[in-house]
């Protein structure tokens, strides 16, 4: 019979043996950044090494997702283990497409090594026959919110409902067999560079493309005949930062918007300027009041100068809540890994991860490895630490997961009983439906 | 009977005369300056001058105006020569009342004493026996058109209907039996080269009274709870920063205003702010636009915050509009006075960029509206000192005697082909009752 321990030790042994090959495959993606939904060469690197690794997979799931699933021993719980398909655009990364500005400056590309980690660990031998479950390995498109405008079309043409790829991927049904999920993020730092950190809680969000309306016409010649939608956008802007004394510290809103479009030329009165912008909060309702105060402010701008504005509000991400009962496995095996000293607990992180979406329907966790360094989503956000960024990571899951399906799963099924979810698939889609508002003022 | 030139040698002897009485009175309301409406010792004082001057006069116009009106040897026309009472409000002018922060820093403390000084020139019995007409000696309250909260509460007691002098005089009647209307004002050696300065026209606007109602909150415990007014306020006036580009550069607009309250403690989220403003153009539709683009930036602060604002806008003044045949009469007097070197002609559209209730006169009788250069420093300034009290009282008194006896003199022939030729934009009730349909209350609420 073997121990936990001996197949937590066969499985680390599989992800080291297979350690040039993985961090190989991590590189490869740093080299080919794609922004969400557009993950078409990386996805097929994951489908590429999936064959290499027998495992059978579905592909083309929400545009460029794959699953690939192991069957345990045994039947037991399902669990997932995620990395996320895309990269940021970050102008002037070292690792920037030069055509498209899409960069890894999120570290995404190490997430695939480590999903694809704890899948050579599990194939390791004697490992899997000992489990009772199964572990749904999932590449996951666009985490990061961003190309709005694209994806709004995406979703227009019937082609997305939602913007992010988990949202996609939970309204396709691709976690509806799941009963748990687990992923690790890298992270940056200084003081604590080569330490895992976990737990903690993320901002939810909504997102919004932004349409100001105004009319052209010679800005020299004739700027009386026009209406000036940039003009409207910058009174919009200044209403937006008016408005930050009346959000609560413990909510933690952010609003943060970018100019998409500000004009077409220089010698005209700007008539149709673009704006994105997220509105993150630490609770449901305080981001959604912020949103209502961000679109009076929009409002506003277009009231000022006699134009109008289409406000269109996307759902976005919820808050992430990780589970203490897996937290507390994962804890230990990335102690046992890097020692109790490298290993700690985060709070509330501002940023936002559609991981949150899955933390409320199941007991999840994301931890990150602190293998880069620079600031994050920055140019100088560079992973540094592959060892850690890929294999470390890979192996504290792929031990995590033994835990939890070792032994007849007894940890998964009682985590899985104490879980009480927030929100339903149904109630977390209508939730998300009810967010979608699309509305032109003309005031 | 003595011809006109032998007129104005006496008027202009016995103006010359009193010079240093009538510069002492300059002096004397330069140093007692009162804002508009409240120039009750202003108006004692000349009232007491009037009386020595003999002229009998009423008082109170307009809560503090005067007026009395002399008959000359026959009858034919009325001519009012008109001063102003009221003092601006500038801090740290040197002769700024340090208790209300008034200060005569627009120089019309020379104006009752040039009306004074006419007075003396054309009181004289040879001038008056020989003129055929009236002359309405008149001061006004109130020509600058500040204060705006206390002027709309003393409208909304009934104390005042228009809330400015002249127009408030033309509302009451004051100016009824008055045929045409002169006034001069003085300026600095920053915007006239000349001695006198004739021509030109003034921005007309109309005046924003603008409460911002927000909700009060701890700013430090819980601005979440508050609504702040301030903000809303500033994000307005961002926003009608933006609106300049819009403007047409022939139009002169003016957009600006000052803060009046901006909240109560600093600990407290400001739940009432107000501003004070205006809106100034060339021409009616050029400030009806303006006021437009204000209103909605208004609005637009207000709905940012949740909050809402009370828009008052009251009626302000017309453009000015000078009468050429008035006009060539006063310029060849001032030139006669000081030299053609020192007198200018400006053209009609020359815009100065302010404005004045003598605007509103201009658009229902002939009136004329000239510079005289006594001073130095930026009109409405600190630096803003009339230094040449001759020019700035005794020449222009003479100049005006002179152009009321060409006026009035020989059966007031010039006066009544002026009369006969000129035509008023507006009738009183016209003038009336734009005016008051110029006058708007809005209440805006923010969701």
């Amino acid at each position: 019979m073997m121990t936990t321990a001996d197949l937590k030790a066969k499985a680390c042994a599989e992800i080291d043996r297979l350690g040039v090959e993985l961090i190989g495959i991590a590189k490869t993606i740093l080299d080919n950044p794609e922004p969400g939904f557009r993950e078409f060469k990386t996805a097929r690197t994951v489908a590429e090494a999936f064959q290499r690794f027998d495992i059978p997979y579905k592909d083309g799931i929400g545009i460029t997702g794959l699953r690939g699933d192991l069957q345990g021993g045994t039947e037991g719980p399902t669990i997932a283990v995620m990395g996320e398909l895309d990269s940021l655009k970050v102008l002037g990364h070292p690792h920037a497409d030069p055509e498209t500005t899409a960069a890894h400056a999120c570290g995404h590309h190490c997430q695939i090594g480590m999903m694809l980690g704890v899948a050579v660990a599990l194939q390791a031998e004697g490992v899997l026959n000992h489990l009772s479950g199964r572990v749904a390995l999932m590449a996951v498109p666009a985490e990061e919110y961003i190309e709005v405008e694209y994806r709004d079309g995406l979703r227009r043409e019937g082609k997305l409902e939602f913007i992010g790829g988990k949202p996609e991927f939970i309204r396709l049904g691709v976690l509806d067999d799941v009963d748990l999920a687990m992923m690790t993020h890298t992270s940056s730092g200084d003081g604590d560079a080569g330490s895992i950190a976990f737990g903690g809680t993320n901002n939810g969000m909504v997102a919004k493309s932004i349409r100001f309306l105004g009319r052209a016409s010679h800005a020299g010649g004739a700027p009386h005949m026009g209406i000036n939608a940039l003009n409207a956008a910058m009174i919009a802007m200044s209403a937006i930062h008016a408005q930050r004394e009346t959000y609560q510290d413990p909510d933690t809103v952010r609003v943060h918007p970018i100019i998409t479009q500000g004009g077409v030329a220089v010698s005209s009165v700007p008539a149709d300027v673009r704006m994105e912008t997220y509105v993150r909060g630490s609770r449901i309702e305080a981001f959604m009041d912020a949103s209502n105060k961000v679109d009076r402010a929009l409002r506003a701008g277009a009231m000022a100068v006699g134009g109008s504005v289409e406000i269109t509000t996307l759902p976005g991400y919820l808050p992430i809540s990780s589970d203490e009962g897996m937290l507390e496995l994962y804890g230990q095996n990335a102690a046992s890994l890097l020692g109790k000293t490298n290993v700690h607990r985060l709070g509330h992180r501002t940023g936002s991860t559609d991981m949150g979406d899955v933390s409320q329907l199941m007991p999840v966790i994301h931890p990150y490895v602190v293998a880069a360094t620079g600031n994050g989503h920055g140019i100088d956000y560079v992973v540094q630490d592959y060892e850690l960024g890929v294999l470390t990571g890979a192996k504290a899951m792929a031990m995590t997961v033994i835990d939890l399906l070792h032994d007849g799963a007894k940890h998964a099924r009682r985590i899985v009983n104490e879980y009480d979810p927030p929100l339903t698939k149904e109630s977390y889609l209508s939730l998300m439906r009810s967010m979608l508002k699309e509305t032109t003022h003309t005031e | 009977m003595p011809t006109s030139q032998e007129l104005k040698s006496i008027a202009r002897a016995a103006i010359e005369d009193r010079a240093e009485w009538l510069i002492d009175a300059a002096r004397t309301i330069l140093d007692n300056p009162e804002p508009g409406f409240t120039e009750v010792k202003t108006s004692r004082f000349v009232s007491e001058k009037m009386s020595e001057l003999r002229i009998a006069h009423q008082s109170g116009i307009a809560l503090t105006g005067l007026k009395g009106v002399v008959q000359g040897g026959k009858p034919g026309p009325t001519v009012a020569v008109i001063g102003e009472l009221d003092s601006l409000r500038v801090l740290e002018h040197p002769h700024t009342d340090p208790e209300t922060g008034a200060a005569h820093a627009c120089g019309h403390h020379c104006q009752t004493p040039m009306m004074l000084g006419a007075a003396v020139g054309l009181l004289v019995p040879d001038v008056l026996e020989s003129l055929a007409g009236n002359i309405a000696f008149i001061a006004v309250p109130a020509e600058e058109f500040i204060d705006v909260e206390y002027r709309w509460g003393l409208h909304r007691e009934g104390k005042l209907g228009l809330m400015a002098g002249k127009q408030e005089f033309i509302r009451l009647g004051a100016f009824d039996d008055v045929d045409m209307a002169m006034m001069v004002h003085t300026a600095s050696t920053s915007q006239e080269t000349a001695k006198f300065a004739v021509g030109g026209t003034s921005n007309g606007h109309v005046v924003k009274y603008v409460k911002f109602i927000g909700k009060a909150s701890h700013a430090g415990g819980s601005p979440h709870l508050g609504v702040n007014a301030l903000q809303a306020a500033m994000v307005a006036l961002n926003a009608l920063n933006t609106q300049r580009e819009t403007l047409r550069n022939e139009h002169n607009v003016r957009l600006h205003g000052i803060i009046t309250r901006g909240g109560a403690a600093v600990n407290s989220i400001p739940a009432d702010v107000r501003y004070e403003g205006r809106v100034r153009g060339r021409t009616a539709e050029a400030i009806a636009d303006a006021n437009e683009k204000m209103d909605r930036c208004l609005r637009a602060g207000a709905l940012t915050m949740g909050g809402s604002v009370e828009i008052v806008t009251l009626p302000g003044y017309l453009p000015m509009k000078n009468d050429p045949a008035m006009m060539d009469l006063f310029k060849s007097n001032a030139t006669e006075l000081v030299g053609e070197d020192e007198v200018v002609e400006h053209p009609r559209d020359l815009n100065r960029g302010g404005s004045t209730d003598m605007g509103d006169l201009s658009q229902v009788m002939p009136v004329i509206h000239p510079y005289t250069t006594a001073a130095v420093g930026s009109g409405h300034s600190t630096d803003y000192v009339v230094t040449d009290y001759d020019q700035g009282v005794v020449n222009p008194a003479i100049s005006m005697a002179m152009t009321v006896i060409d006026l009035l003199h020989d059966d007031a022939q010039t006066a009544k082909r002026i009369l006969e030729s000129s035509r008023p934009t507006m009738t009183k009730s016209q003038y009336l009752s734009f005016q008051n349909s110029r006058l708007t209350e809005e209440l805006y609420e923010g969701v």
